[in-house]
């Protein structure tokens, strides 16, 4: 694997203030998450100031360690920041009450995991619409709604399926269905084809970013996988709970070969592109 | 999460380890069924207290009879009682010393007493019927239950004429086949005075008696004037005032609620002793109910394990679940919902067994009540062993979705607390 990257040192902690976005939907602002105490205490995030606009796609990639689901879990309102804040429209959300951060993930999330946590004793349809039962949709409309996103995925024949029926990537797609049914405005994607061989997730990522372009749904995804980084909009890297560069990707086309795009768009020098696949899980 | 929707969850997760689920459910339904069992067993016993005892009075009368001193004939420690003629010779019954008039006339002379009425008995040697056959009296009526025995045929004695009635059992012996079959026959009463010399009453069967649960039409039921004529001839000989002897007195209480108390003392400092129809219950009673709440005790130990059983079943599913809840979490679920979504289970769990124990307990009781009630014990009139009382078992199905809540509570909260990113992550 080659390193096209420029031997540039390692950002200084102070480094990018994040690129402005036009619309910011999500925003941290000296993001700091730590863990333990004293001398076991470990920084997973050391002052993490980001944006994200409304309808970027944005991949969040970093070694293993190196923070990223850390961030994605304070971008998704599933932790609370030690320091910092977490804004949502320009509204501080991470110090909200608890019931309200569950209404707002549960109106405003979806959520696309690696395992794809599918009861397995409930129908596909059943899972989909969980997000929707927990919101207290009534039945009838939970029907309706969960009918309509499995049609878009096409797996409205597999409805009455046991989860435990389907392929990988049927799995996958009935959990984009679960992540889609509430309309969200942001899709977190944690490792979404972790799990799936190269057609099924060329499938999955199409989705994906069809969902992003064609419905402006803001994606971020977190991934070891550059194909998959390379598809998107924005590559924001992440090393020792750092940014280290956070660049849009020159050409986010289907198939854009790994490395090949440099991008220099704020002037700083970005270390874009290529880290080498990552050691392997 | 809408509470229905909470409810439906929780029955299909309860049904998803069924075999974990049946054997929780097993040691619930084992204590409500013996809750059920025996406290239906105790307003069965109670209700047919109730029903023997009815009949006997109305609530604003006290039964008085006098106070039997000590326990004669048994050997004592206590110094030696003065002698009283009259009382020593007015005899006893039962072992209970009998009435005399001058008792009557005491007993009248207490405030608040309205009325005295006096109960005489009399106990015949037999019992001849038209064709010369001599029949044992096993138990005498007395002229008092003409208000309240029921008659298969015929009607009750009337006061002053020379009739009787007789019990059902009694048909076939004065050769008929249908009760109406003997009305109108003549028998013979016979009784002897204390020094053995016999005498007879002549009286007209007039009616067929039904046996009450209280005992009342047990027995042949005199008129008050063959009644009169018996006891002539069973206290032939004696003086006067030993003749007139009464078994007891029923005084009617003028405002019984707020006099009780006072006659009763009164009562008693004349040497009396007097008791509502509610007294002697309440002892009876007292008794059941003792009963009742030992085996009730254990029916609660048998819950009491239970509810580990679901502490247990509930503490297994929170672990073997945890990475749903952290999906459920994830996905916008507050703790309070998910703390709600497990002691549901819990409450599921406690309602199956309560209601298979409760449906069962009382399936068993009734069929077990009409078995022995129709077959080995079908000579006790009246009699009833289990007893449905719609309120004890909305209690005790309450009570075990109580207890079963309270159980749930422990692993509820172990869920609650769950974090969603570590739970997502648990392997």
């Amino acid at each position: 694997m080659a390193t096209a990257a420029p031997p540039t040192d390692p950002a200084p902690p102070e480094t990018p203030a994040g690129r402005p976005a036009a619309d910011p939907i999500l925003e941290t602002e000296n993001l700091v998450k730590s863990y333990g105490q004293g001398e076991a205490r470990f920084d997973a995030l050391r002052g993490l100031t980001l944006q994200i606009g409304r309808g970027e796609s944005v991949a969040i990639v970093g070694k293993s360690g190196s923070g990223k689901s850390t961030l994605m879990h304070l971008l998704a309102l599933l932790d609370r920041p030690s320091h910092g804040v977490v804004a949502m429209d320009g509204r501080p959300v991470s110090e909200l009450k608890a019931k309200a951060v569950a209404q707002l993930r549960n109106e405003t999330f979806g959520f696309v995991f690696q395992q794809f946590f599918l009861n397995p004793a409930q129908t596909v349809l059943e899972n989909v619409v969980l997000p929707l039962k927990i919101a207290g949709v009534p039945r009838s409309e939970r029907r309706r709604r969960g009918m309509e996103v499995l049609e878009r995925l096409e797996l409205a024949e597999k409805a009455d399926n046991r989860a435990t029926d389907l392929s990988g990537g049927q799995k996958q797609r009935v959990c984009i269905a679960r992540a889609l049914v509430n309309n969200p405005t942001v899709l977190f994607a944690d490792e979404p084809t972790g799990n799936l061989d190269t057609a099924t997730s060329a499938v999955v990522e199409d989705i994906l970013f069809g969902l992003n372009r064609d419905e402006g749904i803001t994606l971020v995804v977190v991934t070891h996988d550059e194909d998959l980084a390379a598809r998107c909009g924005r590559r924001v890297e992440l090393q020792d709970g750092q940014i280290v560069s956070d660049a849009p990707v020159a050409a986010p086309a289907a198939g854009a070969a790994p490395g090949g795009h440099m991008a220099t768009a704020d002037g700083t020098a970005s270390r874009a592109a290529v880290v080498g696949k990552e050691e392997d899980r | 999460m809408k509470t229905a929707d909470l409810f439906g969850t929780a029955l299909t997760n309860t049904l998803r380890s069924k075999l974990r689920t049946i054997l929780t459910v097993i040691a619930i339904v084992i204590g409500a069924f013996a809750l059920t069992l025996t406290s239906g067993l105790g307003a069965g016993v109670n209700r047919y207290v109730d029903t023997m005892v009815e009949g006997f009075g109305a609530p604003d009368e006290l039964y008085v009879s006098k106070q039997a001193d000590m326990v004669t004939g048994m050997p004592t420690n206590s110094a030696p009682a003065e002698y009283d003629a009259e009382e020593a010779g007015a005899g006893e019954m039962f072992g209970m010393p009998l009435l005399t008039q001058k008792d009557v006339d005491t007993i009248e002379g207490i405030e608040h007493i309205s009325e005295v009425e006096t109960t005489r008995l009399v106990e015949p040697d037999y019992v001849q019927t038209a064709d010369g056959k001599k029949w044992q009296v096993a138990f005498m009526g007395s002229s008092f239950e003409t208000e309240t025995a029921s008659t298969a045929a015929g009607r009750m004695p009337a006061e002053d004429a020379d009739e009787v009635t007789v019990p059902l059992a009694w048909v076939e012996t004065l050769g008929g086949r249908d009760p109406e079959d003997v009305l109108g026959e003549t028998v013979t009463l016979v009784a002897s005075d204390p020094l053995g010399e016999e005498g007879s009453v002549e009286a007209e069967v007039v009616g067929v008696t039904e046996t009450l649960a209280s005992g009342s039409g047990a027995g042949p039921v005199p008129s008050v004037k063959v009644e009169e004529a018996l006891h002539e001839i069973q206290t032939e000989g004696l003086p006067e005032e030993q003749r007139d002897t009464w078994f007891n007195a029923t005084v009617t209480v003028q405002d019984m609620e707020a006099n009780e108390a006072a006659v009763k003392q009164a009562l008693a400092d004349e040497g009396y002793t007097a008791q509502t129809l509610e007294d002697q219950l309440g002892m009876i009673r007292g008794v059941i109910d003792a009963v009742t709440w030992v085996f009730n005790g254990f029916g609660l130990i048998a819950l009491l394990a239970a509810s580990f059983g679901i502490i247990n079943t509930l503490l297994m599913s929170v672990q073997e679940r945890t990475r749903e809840i952290g999906l459920m979490k994830s996905l916008g679920m507050t703790s309070g919902r998910v703390f709600g979504l497990f002691s549901m289970e819990a409450v599921v769990i406690g309602l199956m067994g309560s209601l298979i124990g409760v449906g069962g307990g009382l399936a068993v009781g009734l069929v077990g009540n009409r078995l022995l009630v129709d077959g080995p014990l079908k000579d006790v009139t009246g009699l009833q062993l289990f007893a449905v009382e719609p309120l004890s078992v909305l209690g005790i199905v309450a009570l075990i979705v109580g207890i079963a809540f309270v159980a749930g509570a422990l692993p509820a909260v172990r869920a609650a607390r769950k974090d969603p990113i570590t739970s997502l992550r648990y392997e």
